[in-house]
């Protein structure tokens, strides 16, 4: 695939922006790239995607939005082109982003994307319509069981986006038989984040 | 590690079940409050309120209540008759600059540095400073603000600007200098480079606000339309021009919540002090150069000098280039100045916008260099360009309006 | 709390048509269909195109804020659109207080003291009012709806 990594973005951090349809994935890159977005076509194929850059902290960051999929066991053409960006950008940090008001549908390609070793960092987009619904999300429990940093978002108001932007560079790398054994409730606690010492519960 | 689907789905269920539960949160009014503010449809009347309170609490403190209640009465029925009788001398040089005009009986005209430098200073830009100041800082401190920044950014996306960088720009509402310095949550050189030459051209300060309304409270508006207009082409016109990247602003949006009294109190006390230190010397010192440069007869030169330009390019009075020079040290005092020139109502708009987007006063001048040099030379390369341009295309629609 | 049309509603109803009214006539004032108007203790001068057109344009929008949530209006939603109506009202009515009571503090021009006497301060705040003021009082019943939400909340 090395005509599709041309097109891929080079220097500062890459970041892939993943999740299921329709989880204010767009609104939030929007949110976080401004007007710099440019439209391309991804090689061979006739899917679009979206990439920009944003500064944080002195450090460039490109984004781009990964087309929604629900698994990385592609179905249609998005979803194959999906598959194939995590494949290119090894090196890629993977944003996964996921509706506040569906945290199971996006937890799903969450661990897929996990057991490929990519660090991650997870955002919990339209917090404004779960609480609409009621529905409360324990992000600190969340990003302990995880073991990565979880970030939520409302991108339509703006809030968390800029706290996202600034976690991004502590993405981990998760490790499934930790969280298997945190949900069992074995070793509680402790392995939390390991670049951000001690805020496991921030 | 890679496991089965079945146990991935069992595994987010497990997950799901120990970090969502349903029915428990309690939406507040709050909540529904910041959706309804960033929403364009509810959002926007709120910001035409918001702006309306601002504008009306500005206006009521510094203008009615502190400079016309108290300031005018006190610097002109006490200090400058005072000033007046006691200093020795009236024809002399230093009674020019101290005192100013002997036959003033308003510190306005008076001009010297001990009448029209304090009573601009501290009776005019201080309270007006003050209030904004404090107004702003409320606004930002209970989350209001980011959220119009976030209302303006979809607006502004469309012309290549960012809704943060409008918070810089309203922060040079009250003065430049700590604007200025505001440019700093702005990533990129480019983003600075625009943002502080934006800043300097259209972006008229409390100084001048103060002053104008005093001096021409009905222009106002026509005169802030200018400005306005101006910021949008030239803000749109730079970002295509200059080379660079301009990424996203990144700010934060926190939930709605009652300002923290100390914070408030902190932060306007940093801020006016900020004023005090930076600005307020400039005013006097720079009363005192003009001055001594009307002594020398440099301005008297000069305005000889650009006399043609002024006249057929601008189309404003003669009269106005004295003022134009003197605009480089305070661009208040230009303006107060100004005021004393018989003109037409387009003369005077034309030449308060030009004296605006003229030249950064002083002050400005020293915190843009603190910035860079060369980052300076080429606003100010910009800024000839621009004042060039923009006053010949408003003398053009004055001439289409049958006004000019 | 699922009745539709309540006590409440119809208040707010009411309270959101009028403070259209009063929008609007604040726009057609300044716009010169009429030359100022006074009914009762209500004035509207209709002299400053930033007091009436835009402050009117705020009167208006805040009436269309009450009218669009009079309906179901113990929903939380529906009454965050009330209290953003009322929150308009308050704050054209705030600031006109405001400019009252800061020219209402110095003395008058001519005279050499530096504060007004109590009475003059005083006479400052006799009729007439803008309509922002005189509505005031009304729209405090909105403060009464955000109680009766609290306390059962939907």
């Amino acid at each position: 695939m090395t005509e599709g990594r041309a097109d891929l973005p080079e220097g500062g951090t890459t970041v892939l922006m993943l999740g299921n349809p329709n989880v204010g994935k767009s609104a939030l890159f929007n949110r976080m790239t401004g007007a710099n977005a440019v439209v391309s076509n991804y090689p061979g194929t006739t899917v679009d995607f979206t990439r920009g850059t944003f500064i944080e902290g002195g450090h460039t960051y490109t984004i781009v939005d990964v087309p929604g999929t629900y698994s990385l066991e592609p179905r249609d053409a998005a979803e194959e082109v999906a598959v194939r960006m995590l494949r290119d950008c090894p090196d890629a940090t993977v944003m996964i982003v996921l509706d506040a008001t569906k945290i199971d549908r996006g937890l799903y390609i969450t661990l897929e994307v996990m057991e490929r070793g990519m660090p991650c960092i997870v955002a919990v987009n339209m917090m404004d319509a779960a609480h609409e619904k009621k529905i409360t999300v324990d992000i600190a429990a969340l990003q302990r069981l995880l073991g990565v940093p979880v970030v939520s978002t409302t991108a339509t108001s703006g809030e968390g986006v800029r706290t996202l932007a600034e976690q991004i560079r502590k993405a981990q790398v998760a490790n499934l038989g930790g969280i298997a054994k945190r949900l069992r409730g074995e070793e509680p606690r402790t392995e939390s984040l390991r670049a951000c010492g001690g805020c496991g519960g921030c | 590690m890679v496991i089965s689907s079945d146990a991935r789905w069992e595994m987010v269920d497990a997950i799901t079940r120990q970090t969502v539960t349903y029915g428990t949160y309690k939406q507040t009014l709050g909540d529904v409050l910041g959706d309804l503010t960033v929403k364009p449809l509810t959002g926007i009347p709120v910001a035409v309120a918001a702006l309306y309170a601002f504008w009306s609490i500005f206006t009521s403190f510094a203008g009615t209540l502190v400079t016309d209640g108290f300031m005018v009465k006190l610097f002109d029925g006490y200090w400058l008759p005072w000033l007046q009788s006691v200093w020795p001398d009236p024809t002399s040089w230093h009674y020019f600059i101290f005192v100013g005009n002997p036959a003033a009986d308003t510190c306005f005209e008076a001009f010297g540095m001990l009448t029209s430098g304090l009573f601009v200073s501290i009776g005019v830009v201080l309270p007006a400073v003050f209030v904004f100041y404090l107004m702003m800082t409320i606004l930002e401190d209970s989350g209001y603000l980011p959220r119009l920044a976030v209302l303006m950014d979809s607006v502004l996306h469309r012309i290549g600007l960012h809704g943060y960088a409008i918070v810089p720009a309203i922060l040079g509402l009250g003065c430049n200098v700590p604007a200025v310095t505001a440019t700093r949550i702005l990533e990129t050189k480019k983003q600075r480079f625009i943002m502080m030459t934006l800043l300097a051209l259209f972006i008229p300060c409390g100084a001048q606000l103060g002053i104008m309304m005093s001096v021409l409270p009905d222009l106002v508006g026509v005169v802030m339309l200018c400005l306005v207009v101006g910021f949008v082409i030239f803000g749109f016109v730079l970002n295509k021009v200059i080379p660079g990247e301009n990424p996203e602003i990144l700010v934060d949006v926190p939930p709605y919540h009652w300002p923290v009294k100390e914070y408030v109190a902190k932060k306007l006390w940093n801020r006016t002090k900020g004023f005090l230190k930076e600005a307020v010397p400039f005013v006097l010192f720079g009363v005192l150069v003009v001055n001594l440069l009307y002594l020398g007869g440099v301005i008297q030169g000069l305005a000889d000098l650009l006399e043609p330009v002024f006249v057929t390019w601008f189309g404003v009075p003669k009269e106005t280039v004295g003022p134009l020079i003197a605009a480089f040290l305070r661009k208040d005092l230009a303006i107060a100045q100004l005021s004393t020139i018989p003109m037409t109502t387009y003369q005077t708009v034309a030449s308060v916008v030009l004296v605006t987007i003229y030249f950064p006063c002083v002050a400005t001048f020293v915190v843009m260099l603190r910035e860079g040099w060369k980052q300076l030379i080429a606003a100010i390369a910009v800024l000839f360009v621009v004042v060039f341009i923009y006053g010949g295309i408003i003398h053009a629609v004055g001439i289409l309006l049958g006004v000019a | 709390m699922e009745q539709k049309i309540t006590p409440i509603s119809i208040y707010i109803g009411l309270l959101g048509l009028v403070t259209l009214a009063f929008g609007l006539a604040d726009i057609f004032v300044w716009a010169g269909v009429s030359p100022g108007l006074q009914v009762g203790i209500i004035e509207i001068a209709g002299d400053d195109f930033f007091r009436w057109a835009w402050g009117g344009f705020i009167m208006a929008c805040a009436g269309l804020f009450m009218l669009s949530g009079c309906t179901r209006v113990t929903t939380l939603q529906q009454s965050g659109k009330v209290v953003l109506g009322g929150a308009l009202v308050w704050l054209i009515a705030g600031t006109d207080i405001f400019a009252l009571l800061c020219a209402g503090i110095p003395a008058e021009e001519a005279s050499p003291a530096f504060f007004n006497s109590l009475s003059g301060f005083l006479a400052g705040f006799a009729p007439p009012y803008t309509p922002a003021m005189v509505l005031l009082p009304f729209t405090l019943g909105i403060l009464y709806l955000i109680r009766v939400r609290d306390a059962d909340d939907s």
